[in-house]
């Protein structure tokens, strides 16, 4: 059985109480012994409108395009769309498909020296022409890659209308080259589309990038892998999030399934090991009862995978109700500092300096406590931190956009939680 | 328990009523959910489908009903989310091997702990014929050797960090002969139709370690520490030479084991044996008076886990 599922919780609750948190860790050691169990179709989509002549970042992408086209393993399905005013298709023809070889891949190299930058950025629509060719392959583990350098020039709101059309039909890692583009507006693609989001600050970076995007892209052993979550009758689940590697909210993702039940899109997986934070709200029970206040399923389609319990157990004894489980509390930790770094981030923009040292502070104290030293270091470029433990920083007068952007970025990574007592 | 249908089963069935009208039989396959009621809902890991609360939980209460050669009740009591003792109770003809073991609610999985003990020791006796204070002994001891081993079973790293642990009480009766053992505060008394009763066993807690050492028994048993067990079965237990007795019983009378879910109401054995014995006289039979005896604790408040087992012995002269 390749997939292990765990919940880490205090089952233990106080007369009274109807709140039930608990952290599920799933972990796949890679469906079939490490083999795709369906095929699997890439599709890079490279920005080229005229600002990606700036700073030499449309030869930066071409060499990136190029690093990633040789990442991909045989017989993988994969296209490359240049992304202008409309979205066009650079390789292979218009339409359709290649499958990798040693030929298409130099072939789709060569059409990749024929990237040239002019016109504008339309993200919705290299979007939908992606989601039209994955719509070829159905059933295989579909993922793409987004290089932009600036804003959507779309109307407001059509990248919305489309993202609600095509969220679920393949995963999506954005990137953002140079300084001149809206972390707000690629973290929606990637939330959207179960994907990641990054800043490449320096052309010189973009390949590397993309090489280390698709060497994981290649690693997804399933294709659409759901939570299936039941609650009891008058339960329900306050929320469901993703918090190891990386914070994202997955509530509002539900789609409901059967009695009490629902399904949360996970996207697609590997050989790896994420966590995830449920919180339910059941009604109370007297002392001594036992409730399963949700049984958490992993599905491929129909198939469940794995199952875990997460369980209520109500009693008298303070000594167990108040115990806290240090999965729970560090997770919690976790996602207030993401949001603490995004409200920081909010309050400067609008001038709050008052409200922007409170959130930072914050952000720092909750970084150290976890040993989220990446954060940490992150926060250093945007704040001087006098005291860690205190939460007492100064905001730096001088902040380089690209530090403040990459922290914006990377403030919903987490680091796991020590299971070592 | 098995009930026959009545008339109207058939038709109620087919009317695809969950209960007979006529005689209250419950006519769907699967039990219903006591908390909900909801019929057919129990799912086949014991929690309901519909309510989500814990629907098969078989060692809430037990009952195991000898006649009137020996009766047993274990009961969860009111504050205790499940119930961590466990009993053992066997009988061929009039011998009895009977064991209580109380799970250490402070170690992990103390409820597995108990089982063990009480079936390990149980089962152990069961093979002997005639026994002695040293077979209940050698009971003890693997019953001891088996909950140690529970501490290296399993993923969870919290059997060893905080191993399952339990106390013991083992009576076997043959004849006349009673051979008793314990580790542990799950204590055993002998109660003689007439005359004082007598607490067989001496409680390994730190109360009774400090009056045997000359403490003032009243500020001892006011300590916060006075029922901390001095002694139990389990890995961090170290070597623990079960304490036995064997006596030959002269006049008629009951022996009576019971865990501290029973006895903390009735500390003084005095108090506990007017209780048991006006239990036994109101009562009639042996397991309602074990279930009443349990009762009585819940009453009180039913602050831990109750398990009563009774034995009436006889002199050899007066048997049959």
């Amino acid at each position: 059985m390749p997939y292990t599922a765990e919940a880490f919780q205090n089952e233990f609750l106080a007369l009274g109480a109807t709140e039930v948190n608990a952290i599920v860790t799933v972990t796949s050691s890679g469906a079939e012994g490490g083999h795709r169990t369906s095929g699997a179709t890439e599709i890079i989509i490279v920005d080229a409108s005229g600002s990606m002549q700036a700073e030499g970042r449309i030869s930066a992408a071409r060499q990136a395009a190029k690093a990633a086209v040789d990442c991909i393993d045989d017989g993988v399905h994969f296209a490359i769309i240049a992304g202008v005013s409309t979205a066009q298709q650079l390789y292979p023809a218009p339409g359709e498909l290649a499958v990798a070889s040693a030929q298409t891949r130099a072939d789709a190299i060569r059409s990749i020296d024929r990237l040239q930058a002019s016109g504008g950025t339309a993200m919705g629509a290299w979007l939908l022409l992606a989601s039209q060719l994955f719509g070829l392959r159905p059933g295989d583990i579909a993922h793409a890659i987004l290089l932009t350098d600036g804003d959507n020039g779309e109307r407001s709101g059509y990248l919305e209308t489309v993202l609600a059309s095509i969220a679920g039909q393949f995963t999506c890692d954005c990137r953002g080259v140079g300084v001149n583009w809206k972390v707000s507006e690629l973290r929606k693609i990637a939330e959207a589309m179960l994907g990641t989001v990054d800043i490449v600050a320096h052309p010189s970076g973009l390949a590397q990038a993309f090489q280390e995007m698709m060497t994981a892209a290649m690693g997804k052993t399933s294709a659409d892998v759901q939570l299936k979550v039941w609650t009891p009758v008058n339960a329900s689940v306050r929320f469901v999030k993703l918090v190891e590697p990386q914070v994202m909210d997955l509530t509002g993702k539900r789609i409901e399934d059967g009695p009490r039940a629902g399904r949360y899109p996970l996207g697609s997986w590997g050989a790896e090991s994420r966590d995830y934070h449920l919180c339910v709200d059941v009604p109370a029970g007297s002392a001594g009862d036992e409730m399963l206040a949700a049984r958490v399923s992993v599905m491929e389609g129909d198939d469940v995978l794995v199952q875990a319990r997460i369980r209520a157990v109500w009693t008298e004894d303070t000594a167990l109700s108040t115990r806290i489980s240090r999965e729970v509390a560090h997770y919690t930790g976790q996602a207030e500092l993401a949001e603490a770094i995004q409200d920081g981030i909010k309050a400067r923009e609008h001038g709050d300096d008052v409200t922007a040292t409170l959130k930072f502070g914050r952000a720092a104290q909750l970084a150290h406590e976890s040993g989220n030293t990446a954060t940490e270091e992150l926060l250093a470029t945007v704040v001087d931190i006098e005291d860690a433990a205190t939460g007492t920083v100064r905001l730096r007068r001088k902040v380089n956009a690209e530090d403040e952007m990459a922290l914006d970025t990377r403030s919903t990574k987490t680091v796991r939680v020590g299971r070592s007592q | 328990m098995t009930m026959t249908e009545c008339a109207s089963c058939a038709d109620e069935r087919a009317a695809g009523a969950a209960f007979c009208e006529a005689c209250g039989r419950q006519l769907s396959g699967e039990p219903a959910c006591p908390n909900c009621g909801t019929a057919g809902s129990v799912g086949a890991d014991g929690y309901c489908e519909n309510c989500g609360m814990l629907a098969v939980r078989p060692r809430d209460h037990l009952e195991a009903d000898a006649g009137e050669v020996a009766a047993a009740v274990t009961d969860r009591g009111q504050r205790h989310h499940r119930n961590e003792d466990a009993m053992w109770l066997a009988t061929r003809g009039t011998d009895v091997d009977v064991v209580i073991s109380d799970g250490v609610s402070a170690s992990f999985d103390p409820d597995v702990a108990s089982l063990t003990a009480a079936e390990t020791a149980g089962a152990l006796l069961a093979q002997a014929p005639d026994v002695a204070a040293a077979d209940v002994a050698a009971a003890i001891v693997a019953a001891k050797e088996a909950v140690a081993a529970l501490a290296s079973e399993g993923d969870d790293p919290r059997r060893q960090m905080s191993n399952p642990a339990c106390t013991i009480v083992v009576a076997a009766v043959r004849g006349a002969d009673v051979s008793i053992g314990w580790v542990g505060d799950s204590r055993a008394y002998w109660l003689p139709a007439d005359g004082p009763a007598e607490q067989l066993t001496e409680d390994d807690s730190w109360a009774t370690h400090v009056i045997k050492m000359g403490a003032d028994p009243e500020v001892a048993l006011r300590d916060p520490k006075a029922h901390a067990i001095t002694a139990w079965l389990g890995a961090d237990a170290g070597p623990v030479p079960p304490r036995t007795g064997e006596f030959t019983v002269t006049v008629p009378g009951h022996l009576v084991l019971c865990s501290d879910g029973l006895w903390n109401y009735l500390p003084d054995a005095g108090d506990f044996a007017d209780v048991v014995r006006a239990a036994l006289r109101s009562q009639g039979t042996l397991i309602d008076t074990a279930r009443a005896l349990a009762d009585l604790a819940n009453e009180a408040g039913g602050a831990d886990n109750i398990t009563v087992a009774l034995i009436p012995v006889h002199p050899a002269d007066v048997k049959e």
